[in-house]
């Protein structure tokens, strides 16, 4: 059993870390503000290489392995960098562009891979629909065959990064009657006919990530761009969303990380009753509170992230546990970070205010808290 | 980075569960009915039983009669045999755990080779002495004293609380010295004393019954002008006894944090097969969320706990700066843990949870000195957790 990262991976970690809090968290909190897309911060996590670590570099990626894109993840978090944009960077990634990777062909890896490793497209993933959220397998968006092409049509809500995407991995059923059996994947692109994005919604938290609808009205879409053959796209839709409960998930180790410090200093400097108040026991136990949150989170995560090195691709379980906790622990913790600051805590200018905010996402995108609940009580009562 | 176990490690464990179930847990019951005159006698011959599968050698040198386990491994014995018989887990902890490792990590090539086959082959019984009446948590405040009195040493005192020592063979005693005299002086203040059973002037009171741990034999030790020679001190008389303590109650808050797992596991799997079987309104309580969540939920703990605990087994093993640190999280998330684990599964047999007799019953009881033994959730938060970091982001 071995817990530890290689050098390469700490030094890897620093370096994010230091570029991050220098070029890109001053950024955030006025990228929170105005709930806009920063193109500016995306363009400085491309010139990092940040938005194409896991794709091998035959395809314009770094080729790192995933234990060392969540530590960049952790970083970036830890840094301060805003959780929108973070979870940008995130769905672009593993959503879209691993999604390609892994079950695109030649052509359609050398197609995409290269401009959305660099970041000059930018991608998302569109499951989700109006009607269909936790029970996925009812997406009602439909693809028809017509000779060489399919015909789309339906919508799709929540989808993080649609108003910005260049490339859009999309989920349709080719057949009602073979329910989840004819769920297939697309690629669509920009600018195609038929195909729009409704307006940004305005949102809680993970607010710098710009998230609305995609509206599909009798969009063609050739066979070269069915994404991992006609009815395998639930399996995908499977794979997928564990990236969500998992990789996905690092920034917030590293913002639980950044939390915990912020809190520490405020606690050592904030006098109440002629005392610092790290001396009363009250503060004490939210802080450690945050901090056994954090090696939690962070095992759970680097325990599914090892597991996919080490050549195991699905590790539903184990991301349903992460998921869960994540979500709904996480989300006391930073309850908990507003309380250690008082009234500074529910100030915009304070991070911890935001990262309240983002904290709510974790148990509901993704997959419910509920949904990870129904798929461990399932797996625990048909043992 | 690689979370699974070896190939040894699985290959222990299932052995292990395997024991457990057909040996260990069928005593569990009549364990926990904590017969006075019994318990004690069906709990040495636990010992026996795990000598002779080779598991109470675990964690020692091999010179001994130890099998030489690393830190999960030995995790992975305390936490299938907790899940079979907590009690046993415990007894079995503090002799040759408590006891045992206090020998391993400071005693004398002669202390060793004296007591430590013996502990390892269940002829002996070690129990470890060092909380009182007034000194829980607060452990700088016992009031054991050792007088150097010409070339022996008198000790004078009562500890309480003591795992094992109804059926002790061996007593190891944290005692104040009198040395230390100021601020910083403490770590020099106290000594750990090796007394064996009959030594004059030591004596148990009689047994205590207790919420739970029931089979885990429990009781007064009162040391009334014990005299000892020098070669009773543990160690070549360095009398570091605080240093000494606080590097065993590292070690316990690991094991007892396993102890915590098995608990909860065992809970879990009496949950899942009550969910399984009973039925309400026509359908198997499982197919209910607030059963089958509550399923879900203990899956999770119970997992993570396990997880958290190896991890701090392994940093402890490595000598990580956050070694303590980790143990202590561990110990706070798989204690409370547990007591909510319990809960839970008491709560999912609902009337017949509530009976002696069921699994369940018990290790509600049990659950709950999880939190107590060995370091409270209190004291770890403050002291500990919270203390680290405070210091560190100081100005």
């Amino acid at each position: 059993m071995d817990f530890s990262f290689t050098d390469e991976q700490k030094m890897f970690r620093d370096t994010v870390y230091r570029y991050a809090k220098e070029e890109i968290a001053p950024l955030s909190e006025e990228a929170d503000l105005k709930s806009e897309f920063s193109f500016e911060i995306w363009e400085k996590l491309g010139a990092m290489g940040l938005l194409g670590l896991p794709i091998p570099e035959e395809y314009g990626g770094q080729g790192a392995d995933i234990v060392t894109c969540c530590l960049a993840g952790e970083a970036l978090g830890h840094a301060g960098v805003d959780s929108g944009m973070t979870m940008s960077l995130g769905a672009h990634i593993y959503l879209c562009a691993m999604n390609i990777y892994y079950n695109g062909t030649e052509e359609q890896k050398k197609k995409y891979l290269p401009d959305l490793a660099s970041g000059r497209w930018i991608g998302c993933m569109g499951l989700t629909e109006p009607e269909a959220g936790s029970d996925a397998a009812a997406i009602r968006t439909t693809a028809v065959k017509r000779g060489d092409k399919y015909i789309l049509n339906g919508s799709k809500t929540f989808i993080t990064n649609a108003p910005v995407s260049d490339v859009m991995v999309v989920y349709a059923n080719l057949s009602k009657a073979r329910k989840r059996e004819g769920i297939t994947a697309f690629i669509l692109e920009k600018g195609q006919r038929g195909l729009s994005t409704g307006k940004p919604f305005h949102k809680m938290g993970h607010r710098a990530s710009c998230t609305s609808e995609i509206f599909m009205e009798d969009v063609e879409v050739s066979k070269e761009n069915c994404l991992g053959g006609e009815g395998n796209g639930w399996r995908m839709a499977l794979e997928s969303v564990e990236w969500d409960r998992s990789t996905l998930a690092s920034p917030g180790i590293g913002s639980l990380l950044y939390s915990l410090e912020l809190c520490a200093k405020h606690a050592n400097t904030r006098i109440a009753f002629n005392r610092p108040i790290k001396e009363f026991q009250a503060i004490q136990h939210k802080i450690a509170d945050i901090k056994i949150c954090l090696e939690v989170c962070k095992l759970a995560v680097y325990r599914v992230a090892a597991s996919k090195d080490n050549g195991i691709r699905l590790n539903p379980l184990q991301a349903a546990v992460t998921k869960l906790y994540m979500g709904d622990v996480g989300f006391e913790r930073a309850s908990d970070a507003v309380q250690i600051f008082g009234g500074y805590g529910l100030m915009h200018e304070y991070p911890v205010e935001r990262y309240l905010r983002d904290a709510k996402l974790v148990s509901i995108g993704g997959g419910s808290s509920e949904v990870m609940k129904l798929i461990l009580s399932r797996m625990l009562l048909n043992q | 980075m690689d979370y699974e176990f070896t190939e040894k490690q699985k290959r222990l464990r299932r052995a292990i569960e395997q024991f457990s179930d057909s040996e260990i847990a069928s005593k569990a019951s009549i364990l926990d009915q904590y017969e006075k005159g019994t318990v004690g006698e069906l709990m040495k011959e636990r010992f026996i039983k795990l000598a002779q599968a080779g598991y109470l050698s675990i964690g020692h040198d091999i010179s001994y009669g130890g099998t030489d386990l690393d830190l999960v491994s030995q995790c992975i014995v305390y936490e299938a045999i907790a899940k079979a018989c907590a009690s046993t887990a415990l007894s079995v902890f503090a002799s040759v755990g408590l006891v045992g490792s206090s020998l391993k990590l400071f005693g004398t090539d002669v202390q060793k080779e004296q007591f430590l086959p013996g502990l390892l082959n269940g002829s002996l019984i070690g129990c470890f002495g060092y909380s009182e009446n007034d000194a829980g948590s607060d452990i700088l405040n016992i009031g054991t004293t050792a007088r150097k009195v010409r070339d022996k040493w008198v000790i004078n005192g009562i500890k309480d609380l003591v795992t094992n020592a109804p059926i002790a063979d061996l007593f190891i005693v944290l005692s104040l010295n009198g040395k230390g005299s100021g601020p910083g002086e403490e770590t020099k203040a106290m000594t750990f004393f090796i007394l064996p059973k009959g030594t004059d002037g030591l004596r148990v009171e009689d047994s205590i019954d207790t919420l739970g741990f029931r089979g885990s034999p429990l009781g007064k030790v009162h040391l009334e002008n014990c005299e000892v020679e020098e070669s009773f001190i543990l160690g070549k008389g360095e009398e570091r006894g605080l240093d000494q303590v606080t590097r065993i109650l590292d070690f316990a808050m690991i094991m007892m944090s396993s102890l915590c797992v098995g608990i909860s596991m065992g809970c879990l799997e009496e949950a899942v097969i009550r969910a399984k079987t009973r039925k309400a309104f026509g359908n198997t309580i499982g197919s209910y969320q607030e059963v089958g969540f509550k399923l879900a939920d203990m899956f999770t703990y119970s997992d993570l706990g396990r997880l958290l605990t190896q991890r701090a087994a392994v940093a402890m093993e490595s000598n990580e700066k956050e070694a303590r640190m980790l143990a202590s999280c561990a110990k706070v998330f798989t204690s409370e843990g547990a007591t909510k684990i319990a809960s839970w599964a008491l709560q999912i047999f609902g009337g017949h949870g509530y009976i002696k007799g069921e699994s369940v019953e018990r290790f509600y009881r049990d659950a709950k000195l999880g939190e107590i033994a060995f370091g409270t959730p209190e004291v770890l938060r403050t002291s500990i957790i919270a203390k680290d970091i405070l210091d560190r982001f100081s100005n």
